[in-house]
């Protein structure tokens, strides 16, 4: 979190930081912070509002508190600062937010996170190294698989559970099992062409 | 989404009891791709979660004996891809993999799906009182009469609603007779699968028979010939990753060139999984021919009351049919 | 300068952080301290709001603030600033709601979840006024028509002519849904407001909300490196922006919302529905005489902006010389509609290009063939040479790969093996040459790094990719070690990028900066010896790093247009340049299989060709014609949003219902590139592709559903219903 070292930002109160009044005047009219903004670094929620999961990401040990609320995404993303996973729909509808559950692909965004207690997550970020890409992720680079690189963790992520359940046999069944993940800069067709290839190379094909 | 609490018991008795003593708001959360999905929505506003997915055996499938046995807690990618349901009841794996995305059949169960609630846009969309629904707020009326319809149900809807029943799996189970068991605080029963659901009539907001505090366990096919020759046809919007427009599950007997007992449900047309029993009735004891198979298609259809936008479904849902009676019977048995 | 040959093969630049899940979209970014905003969308489509009650929102442990219109009264709307190319409606000044789905109140909490539940607790109290959702419905209103292309005189000609049609075609509203859903994260760091957000136009975000807000926009910074997917919903200031920088000054925090994707069917732009009358007027042997095109295209009550360009593109397809176009616009209580991929040449190249289809089967020719037979030497719009004009070459290319050779002329006569009817669908497409300022930084260090900085962004078409090869071609320096910034005001003044002029503008300017670097490199030290790179001369000369920077202009621009973009506008230059006129050139060439029991459509291949000058990387070029082949698709077979005229609002407002093609749908996509520079338009030779990829894809898919059916369907999406 590149962010973290830096203080945190600070408000706009001297006048000298802006050059134009007006929005030292608009910052005035504002009513004053609530009482609450004061005692939000504590987040304070209800009790049993939070629920304390113990899981296994990427290959580490976590305990962390959750909004019992929240989503396996949400957490990732917000707490854990694992951007890989993306949301794209927050609804299970488009599989940008794609990860493995105990070596499953789930979407992400419809897991609430006090699920995941007691099990193992595995993001983009935990599946290949720079030094050391995943074939799928080789696979992508080298059939062009993506643009806008947006639902590509999601993408290979599915595409890498797609050969392991031995769905990679065809292009036909590889365009099925790959349904769940919209792509919308259309890259389709180096994607079933990455996952052949991957496939192979996986030894699963 | 307002705020929850939530707990993840280890046996059926202690979620029934954990949803007892949660009171109101209390629901059971199993895969949550539903109700999660409407909680974001607003639809739904439970204030206590009890995970059911963890429940010990319920995750079991036992294929060996005169009944298919599915936990109620299997995922549906589990059983879609058992060795004996893919080769003996291919409508069953059909009905499960033509379903969402593999991303979400890992997640859902096959308990938890037959209470998947309606896709229709209107009820989807309402939480903040946008359109009337009788079904989120009974008496409110229904915005999908008389609005955009080509997603409503032509069989078995009502003044009151129009949603339609919108799972796959379901429609499979009811075409071969399947039960499920069910545990709840007065014990344990099993019902026909098709009892689960209730026809809109007047009371659309009330969708299943399920008591208050009960769990699906398990979910229970009969074993049959029938399994081998049969199909779930399913006809999309797209070619994958939607609802059905139009779906039939078949399930054959066959005499030779002569269908000894046809089972046929159709789904994506109807308030609840839609048995077809009068076009079985027709195809019964003839020989099987497309015209014959077209014209039990029809037959299903004798009885639908379309609205503006969804007649062409008359049309499509026979031809469904049909090749769904023809894809079956081109199974070996 | 090197002379303009075919570029190596070179993997797309961002590929591999891309396929890690390194790069960070706009809301990745982890800041300390930060907020999350969620915003209150209105429920009525037309009136105002007499009350709001906050409370049991503020209650909401771990909210922070509840904004409404009284705290955002004083922020200015400010489409002049942006060189009149914006909304002009800031929801959340006042109590007037305009669309329904408008943001009313914006909630800032601790946590998303917190904002989410504050959000829907928002209580408000409306009064409603009678609304008109669609042009279809009373209270629609038309404009006058404006006359937008006019050569020779189409209505004599119309009415000599030996053959005609005179059809009407319909186009539905479309949304973007880019996968990244728009949001925006603004904090305050030394006295700067830092604003992300997924932009294809940090220009105007940053002067935008300088503007709106009353700040210098020299205190304002406007990032956008990674954009996912943009598609031209990204081109604009949003609804959200500033609201969230207002927010972030009056909290001293940073504030992040990513607006959900149903509310994003209705704050974010859409392709507006489109009307589109087309008569065409040929001799019997299948020169077309005359046309003449009036369209009607939808656009919000309040607003100004978008105004149609359907005639632009078509009128260009065929040497007609005598066409009349006009188009109007019709008024509606709807958000503003925008830009979207193609926004004026997809539905005109449905529209023309159907109809083109209808008079090959009136004439009885052949529709390849009818379409070779009017090709054009000058644009007889303008009288104008063409810079490059390839159609016909590209029609021949895709012909022979597609096998069009084969085809039965008649309807509904070709047939699978397994019974599915067969059809075989052609159609032109051409997309505007166009250019933009640009200006181009170029830093080469001694210890190997180089570091490009050029104005353009990133949304998934390959501009790195593209300004990067062209650097590559022309300057050896160490290519793992290249950092190419994009996007992001703190590095370059940046300009809108769209409309294909990204890599028009800023592939030129990397030759010329490059032209530049290796001015002053020599002038250090004479001419780079064969095989020596630029580090080890720089070694030599025991000079850490040379930088040199360049303003470049658009092909017969003028310094006004760099001027414009330093304020904040758009300046660009194109199709019609003062000696001739330029655009891209496709064909499509789609076989259909339409079931014949339930009438599904399947599209097993597609055969595109298309001309974009020369291909700076044939890997991301042949992506993106891909990509415009997929969206064509979609828009023929599958994406409408559907209306309710009683309420106002997109129903099917999710990617679930909102139906845009899965991987299952499409089939193989051969995708050819002519590959032939374009020296006149400018000194790269180079034109877009991303937009004319998209062009007449769709009416070659409903070209061959009419082929293999005999039912001509004149309205989008062609679905079941249809023709069942």
């Amino acid at each position: 979190m590149h962010d973290d070292d830096r203080p945190p930002a600070f408000p706009l109160t001297r006048r000298d930081t802006l050059r134009a009044g007006s929005a030292v005047a608009a910052a005035s009219v504002l009513p004053p912070l609530s009482s609450a903004a004061a005692s939000t670094q504590s987040m304070p929620l209800e009790p049993g509002a939070t629920t304390t999961i113990t899981t296994v990401v990427n290959g580490e040990p976590i305990t962390i508190a959750v909004d019992t609320r929240a989503s396996l995404l949400d957490v990732l993303r917000e707490r854990l600062a694992l951007t890989g996973a993306k949301k794209g729909c927050d609804h299970g509808q488009c599989g940008a937010c794609t990860v493995h559950v105990d070596g499953r692909r789930v979407a992400a965004c419809l897991t609430l996170a006090a699920k995941v207690d007691g099990r193992e997550v595995t993001t983009i970020e935990g599946l290949g190294e720079e030094a050391a890409l995943h074939p799928m992720q080789q696979a992508f680079i080298d059939h062009d698989a993506l643009q806008c690189g947006y639902c590509t963790p999601g993408q290979i992520m599915a595409a890498v559970a797609c050969v392991r359940e031995g769905n990679a046999t065809s292009r036909e069944r590889i365009r099925d099992a790959m349904s769940g993940n919209i792509c919308r800069c259309g890259a389709y067709v180096g994607i079933v062409a990455a996952i052949e290839d991957a496939a192979a190379k996986m030894g699963q094909g | 989404m307002r705020a929850i609490t939530y707990t993840r018991p280890a046996t059926a008795q202690a979620a029934i009891t954990a949803f007892a003593q949660a009171g109101e708001g209390a629901r059971y959360i199993a895969g949550g791709t539903t109700l999660y999905d409407l909680m974001k929505l607003g639809i739904e506003t439970p204030a206590h979660l009890v995970d059911v997915s963890a429940i010990e055996g319920l995750g079991s499938i036992d294929t060996g004996g005169d009944v298919l046995r599915f936990g109620g807690m299997a995922t549906m990618a589990d059983v879609a891809r058992d060795r004996v349901v893919m080769e003996r009841y291919p409508l069953l794996a059909e009905a499960l993999g033509k379903a969402a995305s593999q991303q979400l059949r890992n997640m859902a169960t096959v308990g938890g799906n037959l209470l998947q609630r309606t896709r229709c846009l209107y009820f989807r969309n309402g939480a903040s009182g946008l359109y009337p629904c009788n079904k989120r707020e009974p008496g409110s009326g229904c915005a999908a009469i008389g609005g955009l319809d080509r997603g409503q149900a032509l069989l078995g809807q009502s003044d009151a609603c129009t949603a339609v029943s919108p799972g796959d799996w379901p429609v499979a189970l009811v075409a071969l007779d399947a039960s499920v068991e069910v545990e709840g605080p007065d014990g344990t029963r099993t019902m026909p699968v098709a009892d689960l659901y209730r026809m809109p009539g007047d009371t659309p907001h009330l969708e299943f028979t399920l008591r208050p505090g009960e769990i699906i366990t398990a979910v229970m096919v009969p074993a049959t010939a029938a399994g081998r020759r049969s199909t779930y046809h399913k006809v999309r919007d797209r070619e994958s990753y939607a609802f059905a427009l139009a779906s039939a599950a078949v399930a054959l007997e066959m005499d030779g060139e002569t269908v000894r007992e046809a089972r046929i449900a159709l789904g994506g047309v109807a308030t609840v999984p839609w048995r077809a029993r009068a076009a079985e009735a027709l195809i019964n004891g003839a020989p099987l021919t497309r015209e014959r198979a077209l014209a039990t298609g029809h037959a299903a259809f004798a009885d639908a009351r379309p609205g503006r936008h969804n007649a062409f479904k008359i049309q499509l849902g026979a031809e469904v049919v049909a090749d769904a009676v023809m894809i079956a019977a081109g199974r070996a048995s | 300068m090197s002379a303009l040959t075919p570029t190596q093969d070179r993997m797309r630049i961002d590929a591999r952080d891309k396929v890690l899940g390194r790069p960070l979209f706009a809301a990745d970014i982890p800041l300390r301290g930060l907020l999350h905003a969620m915003t209150t969308p209105a429920r009525i489509a037309k009136g105002r709001i007499t009350a709001i009650d906050t409370m049991a929102a503020a209650a909401v442990p771990g909210v922070v603030r509840v904004f409404t219109h009284e705290d955002f009264a004083d922020l200015r709307v400010t489409p002049a600033t942006l060189g009149g190319n914006q909304p002009g409606f800031q929801p959340l000044t006042g109590t007037e709601i305009v669309f329904r789905g408008q943001p009313v109140a914006l909630v800032v909490a601790a946590t998303l979840e917190a904002a989410t539940e504050a959000a829907e607790l928002v209580e408000v109290t409306y009064e409603a006024a009678p609304f008109t959702a669609t042009m279809d419905e009373p209270g629609a209103e038309p404009q006058p028509y404006e006359t937008a292309v006019e050569a020779g005189d189409a209505a004599a000609a119309m009415a000599s002519a030996e053959v005609t049609v005179d059809v009407e075609y319909r186009h539905p509203q479309n949304h973007h849904n880019p996968l990244e859903m728009i949001s925006t994260t603004a904090h305050v760091e030394d006295g700067r407001l830092i604003v992300r957000e997924g932009t294809q136009n940090t220009n105007a975000l940053k002067f935008g909300t300088a503007g709106a807000l009353g700040l210098d926009p020299q205190r304002v910074d406007a990032v956008s490196p990674y954009i996912g997917g943009g598609f031209g919903q990204k081109n604009v200031l949003q609804l959200q922006s500033v609201l969230v920088s207002r927010a972030a000054m009056a909290l001293g925090r940073p504030v992040k919302l990513v607006m959900p994707r149903a509310q994003l069917f209705h704050t974010a732009s859409h392709r507006p529905a489109s009307r589109h009358r087309i008569r065409l007027g040929a001799s019997r042997a299948g020169r077309i005489s005359a046309a003449i095109y009036e369209s009607d295209q939808e656009n919000a009550r309040y607003d100004h902006f978008l105004r149609s360009a359907h005639n632009e593109a078509v009128s260009r397809l065929y040497g007609i010389p005598n066409y009349l176009g006009r188009e109007r616009l019709v008024r509606v209580d709807t958000n503003p509609p925008g830009h979207m991929r193609a926004p004026h040449e997809h539905p005109g190249s449905y529209a023309f290009e159907s109809a083109v289809d209808e008079l090959s089967y009136a004439l009885g020719m052949d529709p390849l063939a009818l379409r070779l037979a009017n090709d054009a030497e000058r644009d007889a719009i303008s009288g104008k040479p063409f810079t490059s004009r390839t159609l016909a070459a590209c029609l021949d290319r895709g012909a022979a790969l597609f096998g069009w050779s084969e085809r039965r002329a008649a309807p509904h006569s070709m047939v699978a093996e397994d019974g599915s009817l067969v059809g075989w669908g052609v159609a032109s497409g051409a997309y505007k040459g166009t250019m933009c300022p640009c200006v181009a930084r170029l830093r080469v260090q001694a210890d190997g790094l180089t570091r490009l900085s050029v104005s353009g962004h990133e949304m998934g078409q390959g501009i790195r990719s593209a300004v990067g090869a062209e650097l590559m071609e022309l300057l050896p320096i160490r290519a793992d070690r290249l950092e190419i910034r994009l996007g992001d005001t703190t590095a370059i003044d940046q300009h809108h990028t769209a409309g294909s002029w990204g890599t028009g503008g800023a592939v030129p300017a990397v030759r010329a900066v490059v032209g530049r670097f290796m001015a002053a490199l020599t002038e250090l030290g004479g001419p780079l010896r064969p095989g020596e790179s630029v580090h080890t001369r720089l070694m030599a000369l025991k000079r850490p790093v040379l930088e040199v920077e360049i303003e470049h202009l658009g092909t017969s621009q003028g310094p006004d247009a760099l001027e414009r973009m330093r304020r904040g506008g758009v300046a660009v230059v194109g199709p019609e340049y003062p000696d001739f006129v330029s655009f891209s050139w496709i064909a499509h060439f789609v076989e259909v299989r339409v079931e014949p029991t339930t009438r599904r459509i399947r599209v097993p291949r597609v055969v595109s060709v298309a001309d974009c000058g020369r291909v700076m990387n044939r890997r991301t070029a042949t992506s993106q014609v891909a990509g415009g082949v997929v969206w064509g698709i979609g828009a023929a077979l599958r994406e409408a949003a559907e209306i309710d005229p009683r309420y106002g609002f997109v129903l099917n407002n999710d990617l679930a219902d909102y139906v845009v093609p899965v991987n299952a749908d499409i089939g193989a996509i051969t995708v050819d590139l002519l590959d032939i520079a374009d020296p006149m338009l400018n000194a790269s030779g180079v034109r877009g592709v991303g937009e004319v990829a998209m062009v007449g894809a769709a009416a070659a898919v409903a070209n061959a559903v009419y082929h293999a059916t005999g039912k001509r369907i004149r309205h989008l999406p062609i679905r079941i219903d249809d023709l069942l």
